[in-house]
Order: C-alpha cells, then sequence, then structure tokens
C-alpha cells in the first residue's frame, strides 16, 4: 500500500515540479537493526515517483561502508540530500509527519543551489572561515521543527563550511540522551552551543558566532 | 501508521504598501479569517506574527468541534489551510516580527511598530495577539524548561516514550494534550488544583478509561525537582497537607492562558485579567483599531468564537474605510 495519499502526491507534484536541477535522495539503511528502513526506502521511491527530476540511491550502512563514509554517514537509517553538489544535507531517521516538508524543502533547495535567506545571513555565512556543524533534533508531530530544520539546511547550502544534520528524535534515542534533548526543536551548533525553538535567522547566526569563537 | 504533511515555505518579504487598509497584528484563527475577508474584498492586508503563523490552534494535536471536519483535524494543518485561503486572495504574512508599539496617528492612519524597528502604517489595525500559556511561577520551572519541562506535548511528548510524564492541569488543554502522550509514555498522571476536571467529559472518559493514567485532584505543585534534567514534581493534597514527591522524566504545564496586551495596555481599554474590551463589533475606543479573537474580553477561547470574531471586525472595517 502506498504511503503518500492521492492529495500528497498531487502536492508533492506542484511543490517540485520547478526544481531547476536533478536532486539526489541517497539512503543508507540497515540490515541489522533498523525499524522503519523499509518504510523510507519505499517513501523515497513515492517521492522520485513524482518528478524526473529526484534520483534515488540505495546503500547498506555495513556492506557499503565506503560510500557511508565518503558521504560522512556513521549512523542509519540515514537520508543524503544533494543537488549538483553535496551541501552537507543529512536526515536521519523517517521523515513522516511534519518532517516530511523538511525533506521537501531540501531536496528542492538542494536544486536549487542557493536559498531564500536574507542578504545579511548570506554576508555573514560568506565570511565564514571555520566548520560549523549543525545537529537540529526534531519530531515528527512538532508543528515547529520543519522551520529550525529548513534554516540549517539553506545555510549549509549558502556555505560549504556548513553541515545540517536533522535527527528524528525518537529513533535515535542514544543520540537525544546524549545530548539532552527534551524539548524540540534543537538547534545544536559545533556541540557546544543550543538554541532551542524555531528561532529566526537573526538568533542562528549569532549562536553560530559564538560557537565558532570557542 | 504514517502521516506526512507539507507546511509552506517561509513567506517572502516584500511589502507591497506604504499604507495598507488593514494590518493585522497576530497569525492565529481570529487574525487570518479577518485577512480572508479583508483581502477578498480588495483590501490591501498585511499580517504580522511574531512567531509562525497559526497560533495556539497550531499547537495542538487534533481539534474535534470545528464544523466541517468530522473526523476532527490535525491543527497546524487546519492552520495551513487558514493560511492558504488568507494568502490566495492576497494576504501578505510577515513572520517572526513582534509588535512592539501600537500608535494612533489621526483617524484613518494607525502605524505599528516592531521589534526590529520596522514601521508600518494602517487604516485599520486589528489586535489579533491571543494568549500564552500561564506559568506556574514555582521553582525548577524555569531552570528546567526544555529539560523535561514543557508548554507543549505535541511538539515534546514523542521524547518521552517509555518514561513517566506529569501533566499538571487537567482543564480541556491538559486532558486533550495527555491523551496522545497516554499512547507511548509509560505512565501520565495528571495533576489539577480543583478538586473537580473542568474539562469537557468526553475528555475526562477518555482519560480515565486509560490504563496508564492517573488523576489526581486538589492538588497544589510546589516544586519541579531535578538534576541535570527533571526527576520529579512535588505536590502538596490541599485536602490533607501531605507532601508528595511525583517522580517523572517529563512535565507538561497546562495551567490556563494570559493575553498578549502588555505593548497596548495604556491605549485600549483592559478587564480585571488584562483581556482587551471592545463592543460587539470588535471595535476598541480607538477609532480603526479593533480587537478579536482570544485576546478579547469575555471570550471562551474557542475557534468557532474567534473565527466569528474576527469575520465581524472584516465586515466593520470595510464600512470605515468607505467612510473615511
Ligand atoms: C492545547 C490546546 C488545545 C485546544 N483545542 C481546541 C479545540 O479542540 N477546539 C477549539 O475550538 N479551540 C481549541 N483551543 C483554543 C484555540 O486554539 C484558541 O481559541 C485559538 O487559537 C485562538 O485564536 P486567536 O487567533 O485569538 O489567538 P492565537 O491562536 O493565540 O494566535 C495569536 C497569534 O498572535 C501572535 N502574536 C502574539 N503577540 C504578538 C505580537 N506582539 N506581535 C505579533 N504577533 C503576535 C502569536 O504568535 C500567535 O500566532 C485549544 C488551545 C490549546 C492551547
Amino acid at each position: 500500500m502506498a504511503l503518500l495519499s492521492d492529495d500528497i502526491v498531487q502536492n508533492v507534484k506542484e511543490m517540485l515540479a520547478d526544481m531547476p536541477r536533478e536532486g539526489t535522495l541517497t539512503v543508507f539503511t540497515d540490515d541489522q537493526d533498523c525499524e522503519y528502513c523499509e518504510q523510507i526506502l519505499q517513501l523515497v521511491d513515492e517521492v522520485a515517483a513524482t518528478t524526473d527530476r529526484v534520483r534515488v540511491e540505495k546503500f547498506e550502512i555495513h556492506k557499503n561502508a565506503d560510500e557511508a563514509a565518503a558521504m560522512n554517514i556513521s549512523r542509519a537509517p540515514a537520508i543524503a540530500i544533494t543537488g549538483e553538489e553535496d551541501y552537507g544535507l543529512r536526515f536521519y531517521g523517517i521523515p513522516s509527519g511534519y518532517e516530511f516538508s523538511t525533506l521537501l524543502h531540501g531536496i528542492h533547495a538542494a536544486s536549487q543551489g542557493t536559498s531564500d535567506l536574507d542578504g545579511q545571513v548570506k554576508d555573514f555565512l560568506d565570511g565564514l572561515s571555520k566548520p560549523v556543524d549543525f545537529k537540529v533534533f526534531v519530531t515528527p508531530t512538532c508543528p515547529y521543527c520543519p522551520r529550525a530544520a529548513v534554516l540549517a539546511m539553506e545555510m549549509a547550502i549558502e556555505s560549504k563550511l556548513v553541515h545540517a544534520n536533522v535527527i528524528e528524535s525518537a529513533e535515535f534515542p542514544e543520540l537525544a540522551s546524549q545530548y539532552n534533548v527534551m524539548g524540540v526543536p534543537l538547534s545544536v551548533i559545533n556541540d557546544t552551543e543550543r538554541v532551542e525553538g524555531a528561532a529566526p535567522p537573526q538568533m542562528i547566526v549569532d549562536a553560530v558566532r559564538k560557537a565558532i569563537a570557542t | 501508521m504514517f502521516d506526512f504533511k507539507l507546511t509552506p515555505e517561509t513567506p517572502k518579504k516584500e511589502h507591497k504598501s506604504d499604507l495598507y487598509d488593514v494590518i493585522i497584528i497576530g497569525g492565529g484563527p481570529a487574525g487570518l479569517t479577518t485577512a480572508i475577508s479583508t483581502a477578498r474584498d480588495g483590501m490591501e492586508t498585511l499580517v504580522l506574527d511574531r512567531e509562525s503563523t497559526g497560533g495556539l490552534a497550531a499547537t495542538t494535536d487534533i481539534i474535534e468541534n470545528y464544523p466541517g471536519f468530522p473526523e476532527g483535524i490535525n491543527g497546524m494543518d487546519l492552520m495551513d489551510r487558514f493560511r492558504r485561503q488568507a494568502e490566495r486572495f492576497g494576504t501578505e504574512i510577515t513572520e517572526f516580527e513582534e509588535v512592539s508599539e501600537v500608535r494612533p496617528i489621526k483617524e484613518g492612519l494607525i502605524e505599528v511598530e516592531t521589534d526590529t524597528e520596522q514601521v508600518y502604517r494602517g487604516k485599520t489595525v486589528v489586535i489579533a495577539t491571543g494568549s500564552r500559556p500561564k506559568k506556574l511561577n514555582i521553582p525548577g520551572e524555569d531552570e528546567y524548561y526544555g529539560k523535561g519541562v514543557s508548554y507543549c506535548a505535541t511538539c515534546d511528548g514523542p521524547l518521552f516514550r517509555g518514561k513517566d510524564v506529569i501533566i499538571i492541569g487537567a482543564g480541556n488543554s491538559g486532558l486533550q494534550e495527555g491523551l496522545p502522550v497516554l499512547d507511548y509514555a509509560n505512565k501520565v498522571t495528571f495533576l489539577e488544583f480543583l478538586p473537580s476536571s473542568r474539562a469537557e467529559q468526553i475528555l475526562q472518559d477518555r482519560v480515565k478509561a486509560h490504563a496508564k493514567s492517573t488523576l489526581l485532584f486538589n492538588q497544589r505543585v510546589v516544586e519541579i525537582e531535578g538534576e541535570q534534567t527533571v526527576t520529579g514534581v512535588v505536590s502538596i493534597d490541599r485536602e490533607t497537607g501531605e507532601r508528595q514527591v511525583f517522580p517523572a522524566d517529563g512535565v507538561f504545564i497546562y495551567v490556563g492562558y494570559s493575553p498578549y496586551t502588555a505593548f497596548v495596555k495604556d491605549l485600549v481599554d483592559l478587564n480585571q485579567w488584562d483581556y482587551i474590551k471592545t463592543d460587539q463589533h470588535m471595535r476598541t475606543k480607538i477609532p480603526g483599531l479593533y480587537a478579536i479573537g482570544d485576546v478579547r474580553a469575555d471570550n471562551p477561547a474557542q475557534m468557532t468564537v474567534s473565527v466569528g470574531d474576527g469575520t465581524k471586525a472584516a465586515l466593520d472595517i470595510r464600512e470605515f474605510i468607505q467612510e473615511l
């Protein structure tokens, strides 16, 4: 049975219709221990079927350890979202609920290779000289989470030094507890700065500034 | 088992007008309803929101009493529809801008200033800022916010799978938001200050029927305890005076709401609880300045009432502008 309803398929079609270039969803599954891997594979196939612009690649994290290492992926299930380049967009877990939006905005933005961020934020990102790693913790039922996740992804698209990892907290309880995630969205920058909630871009920029100063 | 949702991207900031017909402060159900009507009527309409649009309604898992959705509808879904309907008729929406001041200049001109020092000018202005969750103001509440204390069970509930959760407040919001948590938490204890719940009977019945729920009344919660994160809640039984610690990993607070009116308190009449007084056409005492939805005095905090308020204001605005 299809995961996406006819209504949603129609909306996805409309949303992805103006992708200027091809985008790729590279899925890493885990044969040994993975609750929703089958559903993730089915989901990306259903998304790809709505347009000729989305390609899907599938790997098993242990059998294809080289590919995983090349994409800097050490946990499954994971989806690398790439366009003409790899901008460092990663989604860990199944992008269901509101996180389905994050996946689609991610692939659309990766295909464009540019973001809608405003000039000031872009200038700041242009001037970066140190790497910035985002871990954005989300849950599928959190309506504010896609905002935080998409913002990190847009920043990653604007700067080669920024990487955006979006993590479905309920599927990665050990990461969630390591980072003490008890409210979402939570953006952790370079493992040091924490921003709770769907913060406006300027607030995230301030947190990035602090994170790279330490 | 899974569902998949689409939310709009952040709208772009392009301000089309020097003088809007209508500026709406707050993009919850009330504000967006006014926008649907005024924009459809051809009036230049701007909605400003300090967060994303959708308001409180967007934070609830399911709304079952909004007509037209016999199976109920997820709050965010419903609010997406409101917003798309407003945008379809040309409403401009700007998010993450908090209005800090409203300045009536003369009849037909009111200025609205935001925390980013943007000034917008409108012929009319509608205050639809709703309310925010009340805090308990007890020790531990701020300290453990985001570390087990939360005001949104829909958002943060899934982080407490298999854990023990306490919900403070067993009114409509507490019970309604606690129900989905019962499905995955180990145990959910509801602590209510009053001797009984004022929630709808159907919600009370559903909670009571659940094997993992405990509902306790006459509880005055005095402290939230924790180490790194929340470990429990201290409560005093108001009947027996007994002090008890309820161990928990997560605490959700649903003890009522207070209105967002500080920024207009010197401008309009407020009631004793700081809600804005209006006449039956939603007019405040300042011509061209309206208040609608949960922020308005004597409103029962229901979607359908907010929506009704929004329409009433739109109708009056049309007449007001025609007469300018
Ligand atoms: C958990 C929960 C469950 C509920 N369930 C139901 C239900 O089942 N049925 C029902 O009928 N009702 C329900 N309600 C009530 C319903 O959500 C509210 O009545 C409704 O949202 C009120 O709409 P509003 O537009 O007046 O205000 P709100 O929805 O509160 O929207 C106000 C908006 O104004 C913005 N804002 C505030 N201050 C400013 C400022 N200074 N500048 C710019 N923007 C600002 C806020 O960010 C917000 O988006 C529920 C509420 C909650 C919390």
